[in-house]
């Protein structure tokens, strides 16, 4: 029986190459995920143990408390002579290392916009990470040397002059150096380098260091270099070896990036889930065109585990040579990903793909898994089959009471993953709890509104039918009557592209509601007036823009905003910290809910004022006092002196003074400015002005008023969704393959009937039209489908984030785009299995039996 | 007003090639007369279905050529098939062949409906008397007997009154009396309608309700007349055997 299973798969390999298709389809994404993840881990591992060559010992400061940026504090530089001084220390130098920006002579920003930057300071000859390719190291305070490609992306020479910023004015050097470190690519990443003392000044670390390499004496081991390092330093800085650094900093950019790794693979097996149904409906119209071959296998005595074990043995071939071909689809998957990435602008660093053996496990397990188990109901059914359906025709037709306690499972499925999702909205526990129950219960409600929609088919093809019929009467009316005639098979198919068309659904409501709140937290909280922000909309900016802002003719008040992340001492998260200056109250409406506009003005470095949902969630009152453990190392207490509404956006969760946020979070840059101007000035002469004298000075600030800002926050919306909508392109792919097969079989079943017609006068013309129009009812079903439950998971999801400020908005326009794109996926499915049935031969077919 | 509708001249028709060629027609010339009720029998591989499907432009002959009303068809291409179809063509054939999704009146117009022609009520109305469904015009397919389908089929092939209807086996899945209500409807067809019909068949007592009986073997036409009752039918096929 399993080589008769075998042998009926090659008797129809396309078939089998189709259905394996859905899979290979989907194990691709998954793979593909996993290889470009593995392989962004890989260059990063291979960049921090270059980094570290030839070092032994590694001093930086310790990091308490993660911020956002990834900037680690710096330490005093005095460390620095204790290091030198420890027997067994052949050399040891500081160096800063800290993210900045760079610019050509043009003003043009070199490497890409969203990846870091760092101004570091080049090291001694024996410590050199970096390899010169070309000129040499800085010398001089006007020299800079920067890697190689950067300098062939932005097409600079040795002697072309750029421009750094740091967290001063932007100051010019010339090139005299291009470096190269390792073979990985760095992405967008790009390093350049300065002497010491000239990297101390322009990231205002005077007198500090981000570390110390040390290199050993002959003889001595780094790690008994390390422990007498230890012994010697103040205990506020970490000491490692080379190899402990790289490999922290390996560690850390897995669990930073591991979210990257996760949000890939929720695609993944969203096309994996779209691509089981594919599979679910190819078995069960092979399993029905099959039948009177089954009933001769039981005239001739064949067992109903037998049966059972052809049709599975079938699935298990399908599953691996999908999955094995999939495994390989990974590595074209994981280029485009990459490209996809690029072209929104996140260039990821690379090196030769890696494919992990846990790839190929997971890949192969998915692969077979989601393969058997959705051909088992197929399978199942193929062993009902009696002998007697050798001899004649038999449609296995469901009982009435089988379909009655389908629909009632169905309903109670949906109800338990409404109740999974409503419990991870709104009940306790962890964030990934909550989101692994919502995304449960989601998954739930698909499979209960799959199970359900053939009740759902004669409605909806009426809908979707309708404007077809009224279009071409019979064609119309033919091709919804045939969508109707198998509702099964139909609503499988749907759902299939239901998934993916929920999803972006979904996404488009939810973004339409942040876009609208966005506007709204603007609209209602700026007292007007203009804003310098850092061109990516997130670093911070150089404080001395708003010194320089203030200068300017027409301008009133320059109200800055600084911002980190501390912890809250005994509460485990982290939470943004905000200190504005006193005078931000001209620029924002700060809604009180405690205190007033006077606690702010006259807020002292022991207090704090806390966001309402922050005060809710801690349970802290005006009065209270608290503790923070900040990234310094710091434990500064306050007393809670005030509350604001958090429905404003641009203020964190704790207010403090700027001198607290300069103290003990380290933090002298502006994350936002926020310019009013004098009541006789011409705003936008203003913001001209503006713009003249602080871009050129600090090309890393712009200035924007309201309607820009507006603008701004809803293109940054825009390039996410879009992001999304790529990558669930995937799915809707695989479901457009999904159309396309069924409709193909279901041809290939009514040949004959597609014949009469041919004979009694229908074109070819005609033909591929009621095909077209099939397809296109059942994708629009999908799209309807979609729609709806898009609509309620976005309107559910919004409910805890009204707190927040989130409102939600009904894109009309969108949504009535996507069911016009679900049409043309019908159109595009409908193109090969239209352009059969048109050439069937008449008289072929109509012998057909 | 009598001539012929379709004329046949030294049609043949070779499946395969080499040593396993078969020559299904070898040929045949042949016309059918306006008004005319024409059966074709001939032993199974005979070649009856074969002139048949040629004659009806389903197939193309290897050589020979085909005339329907005025028209050379053997030459034409789909496109000009599909219309000859529509305009000078009907069919009934062994299996019902109706569309599952329609009624038994969307089926019967189903032709027109292709056409995207208006039926004309009366002649529809008459039709659905002369077959006898009055009471079950909005049944579907399944809903009706073997006989009562395949006469819906027949009524379909008579709507666009087309020069010449083709009727391939119509009685081969039907009972007796189905049988004999089919051929019945057939024959007035020709009567009252002034219908001109070829009918391919292996029943004698169907080839009874003819004018004029040809029969084949062999790809060869070896008899041509009228076929007296079904007695004399099965005669003459004994005859040939």
């Amino acid at each position: 029986m399993t080589s008769l299973g075998l042998k009926s798969l090659w008797a129809r390999k396309v078939r089998a190459l189709a259905t394996s298709f859905a899979v290979v389809l989907g194990v691709a994404f998954v793979a593909g995920s996993y290889i470009l993840t593995d392989t962004i881990f890989a260059a990063f591992d291979e960049i921090f143990s270059e980094s570290n060559k030839g070092v032994s010992v590694v001093v930086t400061a310790k990091n308490p408390v993660e911020q956002e940026s990834g900037e680690t504090p710096s330490f005093s530089a005095s460390v620095l002579k204790p290091v030198e001084r420890t027997p067994g220390v052949k050399q040891a130098a500081g160096a800063i290392f800290t993210q900045g920006a760079f610019f050509d002579s043009k003003g043009e920003e070199i490497g890409s916009k969203f990846a870091p930057k760092f101004i570091s300071s080049a090291l001694p000859a024996g410590l050199r990470a970096v390899d010169y390719v070309e000129g040499h190291p800085p010398r001089g305070p006007t020299e800079a040397s920067i890697d190689d490609a950067a300098a062939e992306d932005s097409d600079l020479k040795l002697g072309d002059r750029i421009k750094l910023v740091g967290q001063t004015r932007a100051r010019s050097f010339r090139l005299t150096g291009f470096t190269r470190l390792g073979s990985a690519s760095f992405g967008g990443t790009s390093i350049a380098q300065v002497t010491l003392p000239v990297a101390q000044e322009i990231t205002n670390k005077r007198g500090r260091l981000d570390q110390i390499s040390v290199a050993a004496a002959d003889g001595v081991s780094a790690q008994a270099l390390k422990r007498r390092i230890e012994r010697r330093v103040p205990s506020s800085v970490r000491v490692e070896t080379g190899k402990e650094n790289a490999d922290r900093g390996s560690e850390e950019i897995r669990d930073s990036l591991g979210f990257f790794q996760t949000f890939l693979l929720v695609f993944g097996f969203i096309a994996v889930f779209v691509g089981s149904f594919l599979i679910f409906n190819t078995f069960s119209i092979t399993v029905a065109q099959r039948i009177s071959e089954f009933g001769m296998l039981r005239t001739l005595g064949a067992s109903r585990p037998q049966i059972l074990t052809t049709v599975l043995v079938e699935a298990l071939a399908v599953g691996l040579l999908g999955a094995a071909i999939g495994i390989g689809g990974g590595f074209l998957v994981a280029a485009a990903l990459k490209a996809l990435f690029e072209t929104f602008g996140i260039d990821l660093p690379t090196t030769d793909l890696v494919l992990e053996s846990r790839t190929v496990v997971v890949s192969l397990l998915v692969g077979v898994v989601v393969t058997l188990v959705s051909s088992l109901i197929p399978a199942l059914r193929s062993t009902r089959v009696p002998p007697i359906a050798a001899l004649h025709a038999f449609t296995p037709v469901p009982t009435r009471r089988r379909k009655v306690l389908y629909a009632g499972l169905s309903i109670l499925l949906g109800l338990v993953g409404l109740g999974m999702l409503l419990a991870g909205l709104f009940g306790g526990g962890g964030a990934g709890a909550r989101a692994g129950l919502m995304g449960g219960g989601a998954v739930v409600i698909v499979l209960a509104v799959s199970f359900f929609s053939p009740h759902l088919v004669r409605p909806l093809s009426a809908i979707a039918g309708w404007p077809l019929e009224r279009l071409r009467r019979l064609l119309g009316r033919l091709a919804r009557e045939n969508a109707q005639r198998n509702p099964g098979r139909t609503a499988v198919t749907a759902a299939a592209l239901m998934i993916g068309l929920a999803l972006v659904a979904f996404v488009t409501v939810f973004a339409a509601g942040l876009k609208s709140s966005v506007a709204q937290v603007v609209d209602e909280n700026f007292a007007g007036g203009l804003v310098i922000q850092n061109t990516n909309g997130f670093s911070p900016i150089p404080n001395g823009a708003a010194v320089a802002a203030r200068e300017v003719p027409g301008v009133e008040t320059v109200a800055t905003v600084r911002s980190a992340q501390a912890k809250l001492l005994g509460a485990g998260s982290s939470a943004l910290i905000s200190a504005p200056s006193r005078d931000i109250g001209e620029a924002l409406n700060v809604e009180w809910t405690a205190g007033g506009p006077e606690d702010l003005r006259r807020l002292g470095d022991d207090e704090a004022i806390l966001s309402n949902s922050f005060a809710s969630d801690h349970d802290l009152e005006v009065g209270d006092s608290f503790q923070l453990l900040t990234q310094t190392g710091a434990r500064p207490r306050f007393q809670v002196t005030g509350e604001f509404d958090s429905k404003l956006g641009v203020l964190g969760s704790i207010l403090v003074t700027q001198a607290v946020m300069a103290r003990d979070l380290a933090q002298t840059q502006d994350s936002i400015d926020f310019v009013t101007t004098t009541p006789d000035a011409d705003e936008a002469k203003v913001q001209a002005l503006l713009t003249k004298g602080v871009e050129v000075a600090f090309p890393t600030a712009e200035v924007l008023n309201q309607q820009e800002l507006k603008q701004q926050r809803e293109d940054q919306i825009n390039t996410l969704i879009n992001l999304f909508y790529a990558l669930l392109l995937f799915a809707v792919v695989i479901s457009l393959f999904g159309v396309a097969n069924t409709l193909a079989l279901s041809i290939h079943e009514r040949r004959r009937e597609l014949g009469m017609l041919r004979a009694i006068g229908m074109s070819r013309r005609q033909v591929r039209t009621m095909i077209r129009y099939e397809a296109v009812i059942t994708a629009l079903i999908g799209g309807i489908l979609g729609m709806v439950l898009g609509l309620i998971f976005a309107t559910l999801i919004a409910q805890p984030l009204k707190d927040e400020g989130f409102t939600l908005s009904y894109p009309v326009g969108s949504l009535i785009a996507l069911l016009v794109f679900a049409a043309v996926i019908g159109v595009v499915a409908a193109i090969y299995p239209a352009r059969r049935a048109s050439k069937l031969d008449v008289l072929e077919s109509l012998q057909y039996e | 007003m009598n001539g012929q509708v379709v004329v046949a001249t030294d049609l043949t028709r070779r499946y395969g090639e080499g040593d396993a060629a078969v020559d299904a027609l070898a040929g045949v010339s042949t016309s059918f007369e306006r008004d005319r009720f024409t059966a074709i029998m001939g032993p199974s591989g005979s070649g009856k279905s074969t002139l048949m499907h040629i004659l009806a432009g389903l197939d193309k002959p290897t050589s020979g050529t085909v005339e329907l009303d005025g028209v050379e068809i053997t030459g034409l291409d789909d496109g000009e098939l599909t219309k000859l179809r529509r305009d000078k063509l009907g069919f009934v054939f062994q299996f019902f062949n109706l569309l599952p999704v329609l009624t038994a009146e969307e089926n019967l117009v189903l032709p027109l409906s292709i056409a995207g022609r208006k039926p004309d009520q009366q002649w529809v109305e008459q039709l659905i008397d002369t077959v006898g469904l009055a009471d079950r015009r909005t049944h579907r397919p399944s809903e009706l007997s073997g006989g009562q389908q395949q006469r819906v089929a027949v009524a379909r092939a008579l709507v666009s009154k087309p020069a010449v209807v083709f009727a391939d086996e119509p009685t081969g899945n039907l009972d007796s009396r189905a049988s004999a209500d089919v051929l019945d409807l057939l024959r007035r067809s020709v009567d009252e309608f002034g219908q001109t019909v070829v009918m391919v068949t292996h029943d004698p007592v169907a080839a009874a309700h003819a004018d004029r009986l040809i029969t084949l073997r062999d790809g060869k036409l070896v008899q041509d007349g009228a076929p007296g009752s079904a007695e004399d039918v099965i005669e003459l096929m004994k005859q040939l055997d």
